[in-house]
């Protein structure tokens, strides 16, 4: 396996670890969030520091999962207060405070970012199969979590919060579940990200990403995990297969969205569901 | 002197981002539609602007055209994308936007590169003057006047005229048009027209300041552009003004003081969510949904 | 403090309106009372109030005993209350089953981390789908919430009010919209609710229904409560007739 093979299902593992975890926030619970690369880098920089401190890997998958969480949970609870409609300009407002205030933090690396992690000592091979690993375990999670009751739950309150009361739901806890559990995820995936990078820059955690998470569950179809998964494979892996894209990649990005959204704004698990119909009328 | 010259640094700033903003803050009071793509109509209006006045050797002609241009721009944007969608819950044209604003960013930068674009005579970009001890540059008069004459022209065309009585109306109660004999229809265009029009001056008057146009440049200023809308209130022109020109002035003295820890284009962010978490139901009687 | 469900004093004002003024009464167990007005007379805010959805200015709600003016509108769920909306608020995303077994799970529901650890939901599913049947949209579970039509979605209404097995139901307007055939099975479910114990408390404009199966009448305008009789003494009194302007509206109620 060359290691450029290599790269690439790492890469894909922590899209769909991303894709994935958006999801559950988004597409699930229904609550826009327009900032999820903030949680992601956040979950990179603890982890990041971590492992230059102790160079231990399962504490620096702890920090990450851990800082990113408390980071979301805190959004969380700003989503709790702040009306319906302005959550996603919230949301990007928490991107770019992150993106702002890092940036600003010498002892975060400022501009440079932080350079010379040290590798997890599994090698690329065994960084890989790491974050296979973990890709598999959140689509396991996710899945398991949409056929729960807290699933349940989530679709009631990311449909209509009221009508989700007059059942006995009450939306703070599940909304705030939605970001924690989600927010974790993304900093798992940000503490792998280091591991396989062993570089990290806060450019890479801009807004821009985070409209590209957001168009990955959009056009994999809101709230649908395999979805998600093909969605954040196919997009990783297509500016790889065309080089053509590969240079253009955001106008791809920018162009698949909206012709999803026009032409098929269920994404592709409608597209699917649609082509094995089931006993559903629709 | 020093903090007049900043203060002054703000206000041009502010009368900027005000025009640049007018825009968003009028579509999302008429069709609650977060308008992102707005950004690229404003980087278009700068493109323009820059290479159009090379091209016909006049700065004024390169304005002419981009306020000419970019209003097609703009109310094509509501027909192509918006219009078929409204049908749909909120958030989905509002994704559609961030499609439209990310395919954009990545065509200016195939398109134009990303050295960006500057003028060929840039005299005008360094043209000084000296008021009241204060060295200030042409554009920078420009800025302020322009959004002078926008803001009071606005104010004079939505008190005076019928048209414009009517279209002010319509976008604080979209559902009263009919009562007003206003085709609401012709509405959407207006708005988005007067929005993206407004936007295009801005975007030159930017190209006029920087002498350049490149992809950075552009995404920077712009998304602050929605932080402004919500902090002037969703909808209301004045509210739009008012943060504007309040966000410019305290980007100018923020940056001395927080500049340490926060960078400066994140200050408008910090300040829309710290002032959503004390105010959640938002600024100036806005509504969101 | 021994009826179902006492009001002390209630009162909310919106902007300029008042729209409810000190109300006080009590509700006993096992009660079918209607809810009428005029349009603006605060019977839907009222409702509101008691179930959770608005806040008052003023005033106290008791749930069996217990103060729940505090409480948000699942908590007074979980205390033996149910309600259906004036507009209709289904999950649309869901089916009609799925609605309903929802509702029936309200006790796993309760608190997201029990609900994370709960999977099986055919327990759920067989009630809903007796909800269903006793309201009669049996045939219909598997069909999206979204796609029903209206006289269905009213009856989708009621059968989640049911699934939360309440002791005491706020129905708002649950005949508006239905036709006439319609709306004299959805009263007699209802009749069949109460006879199997649940209160009942009904906002309605049906006052053809509402004279039929109410025992008591509550009579509301600008607000205030202007007559709290059995229905029959309600609708003769004058003061009621000149609510209704004109007194046309409540003609064909008359027995």
């Amino acid at each position: 396996m060359t290691s450029y093979t290599v790269s690439l299902i790492c890469a894909v593992g922590i899209n769909v670890i991303l894709a994935v975890s958006l999801n559950l926030i988004t597409g699930l619970c229904g609550q826009i969030s327009l900032g999820h690369a903030a949680f992601f880098g956040c979950g990179a920089y603890a982890a990041a520091l971590v492992m230059v401190a102790t160079s231990s890997m399962p504490l620096a998958l702890m920090a990450g999962m851990l800082a990113a969480s408390a980071l979301g949970i805190a959004v969380g609870f700003a989503s709790l207060r702040v009306r319906k409609g302005f959550l996603a300009v919230t949301t990007i407002g928490v991107n770019f405070l992150f993106v702002g205030i890092v940036r600003k933090q010498e002892w975060l690396g400022g501009e440079m970012g932080v350079s010379g992690i040290p590798p997890t000592g599994l090698g690329h091979l065994g960084d890989m199969t790491l974050i296979v690993v973990i890709a598999l375990a959140t689509v396991l999670f996710s899945l398991y979590v949409t056929r729960s009751w807290m699933g349940f739950a989530f679709k009631a309150v990311g449909e209509d919060e009221q009508a989700a009361t007059t059942v006995g739901i009450g939306p703070a806890g599940y909304k705030l579940a939605a970001f924690g559990l989600g927010t974790a995820l993304a900093g798992v995936a940000g503490a792998l990200y280091t591991f396989f990078t062993q570089f990290i820059s806060v450019d890479s955690f801009d807004f821009t990403l985070s409209v590209m998470l957001l168009a990955m569950v959009v056009i994999g179809g809101i709230g649908s995990t395999w979805g998600a998964v093909a969605a954040a494979a196919g997009l990783t892996l297509l500016p790889e297969a065309i080089r053509f894209v590969n240079d253009y990649r955001l106008l791809v990005f920018g162009t698949v969205l909206i012709l999803v959204i026009r032409l098929a704004p269920g994404g592709i698990a409608e597209l699917a569901r649609g082509a094995f119909a089931r006993g559903r009328t629709s | 002197m020093y903090y007049v010259e900043l203060a002054l640094t703000g206000v041009t700033f502010g009368c900027m981002y005000a025009m640049m903003s007018v825009g968003l803050t009028l579509v999302y009071g008429l069709l609650r539609i977060l308008h992102v793509a707005h950004a690229a109509v404003f980087a278009l209006g700068a493109y323009l602007t820059v290479l159009i006045a090379n091209s016909a050797g006049s700065v004024a002609v390169g304005f002419l055209a981009a306020i000419a241009l970019t209003p097609l721009f703009g109310m094509a944007i509501y027909r192509v994308l918006y219009e078929p969608l409204l049908k749909y819950h909120r958030d989905v044209p509002m994704i559609a936007s961030l499609g439209l604003l990310v395919l954009m960013q990545d065509g200016f930068r195939i398109l134009f590169g990303e050295q960006g674009v500057t003028f060929r005579d840039s005299s005008l970009s360094f043209t000084t003057y000296q008021v009241l001890g204060l060295t200030v540059t042409a554009p920078q008069i420009a800025v302020v006047a322009a959004a002078a004459a926008t803001f009071v022209g606005l104010h004079l065309f939505t008190t005076r005229t019928r048209i414009g009585v009517g279209w002010r109306a319509t976008v604080s109660r979209p559902q009263i048009a009919a009562s007003f004999g206003v085709d609401p229809i012709k509405v959407r265009y207006l708005n988005f027209a007067i929005g993206s029009g407004l936007a295009a001056v801005a975007g030159g008057l930017v190209a006029l300041m920087n002498n350049l146009v490149d992809p950075a440049t552009v995404t920077v200023v712009t998304y602050k552009a929605i932080a402004i809308i919500v902090l002037g209130g969703l909808g209301s022109v004045r509210g739009t003004l008012v943060a504007s020109l309040v966000l410019g002035v305290v980007e100018a003295y923020g940056t001395v003081f927080a500049g340490a820890w926060l960078d400066r284009d994140a200050i408008a962010f910090l300040v829309l969510i710290v002032l959503l978490l004390i105010r959640p139901e938002g600024f100036t009687g806005a509504r969101p949904a | 403090m021994n009826a179902q469900l006492v009001l002390e004093d209630v009162a909310v004002q919106f902007g300029g309106v008042k729209a409810v003024r000190g109300i006080s009464t009590a509700i006993g167990v096992g009660e079918f009372v209607g809810l009428i007005g005029p349009n603006g007379a605060g019977k839907t805010t009222l409702i509101k109030i008691v179930t959770g959805l608005v806040r008052p200015d003023r005033g106290r709600i008791f749930l069996e005993g217990q103060d729940v003016t505090g409480l948000g509108t699942p908590d007074r769920v979980r205390r033996g209350l149910a309600l259906s909306h004036q507009i209709v608020r289904p999950f649309r995303e869901m089916t009609a089953l799925e609605n309903v077994a929802l509702a029936a799970g309200m006790a796993l529901t309760a608190n997201p981390w029990r609900a994370l650890f709960h999977i099986r939901r055919r327990e759920q599913y067989e009630r809903a789908a007796l909800i269903l049947a006793k309201v009669g949209l049996a045939g219909t579970e598997r069909k999206l919430a979204g796609n029903l039509p209206l006289g269905q979605l009213k009856r989708l209404e009621l059968a989640r009010a049911l699934a939360v097995e309440p002791r005491i139901v706020f129905l708002d307007e649950p005949l508006a919209g239905l036709n006439h055939a319609e709306a004299a099975k959805q009263a007699e479910t209802i009749s069949e609710i109460n006879a199997s114990g649940v209160t009942v408390v009904l906002v309605e404009h049906n006052l053809e229904e509402v004279m039929r199966i109410c025992r008591r009448l509550i009579v509301l305008n600008d607000g205030a409560i202007l007559v709290d009789a059995e229905p029959g003494e309600a609708i003769a009194n004058p003061a009621v007739q000149d609510a209704y302007v004109g007194g046309g509206a409540m003609s064909h109620a008359e027995a």
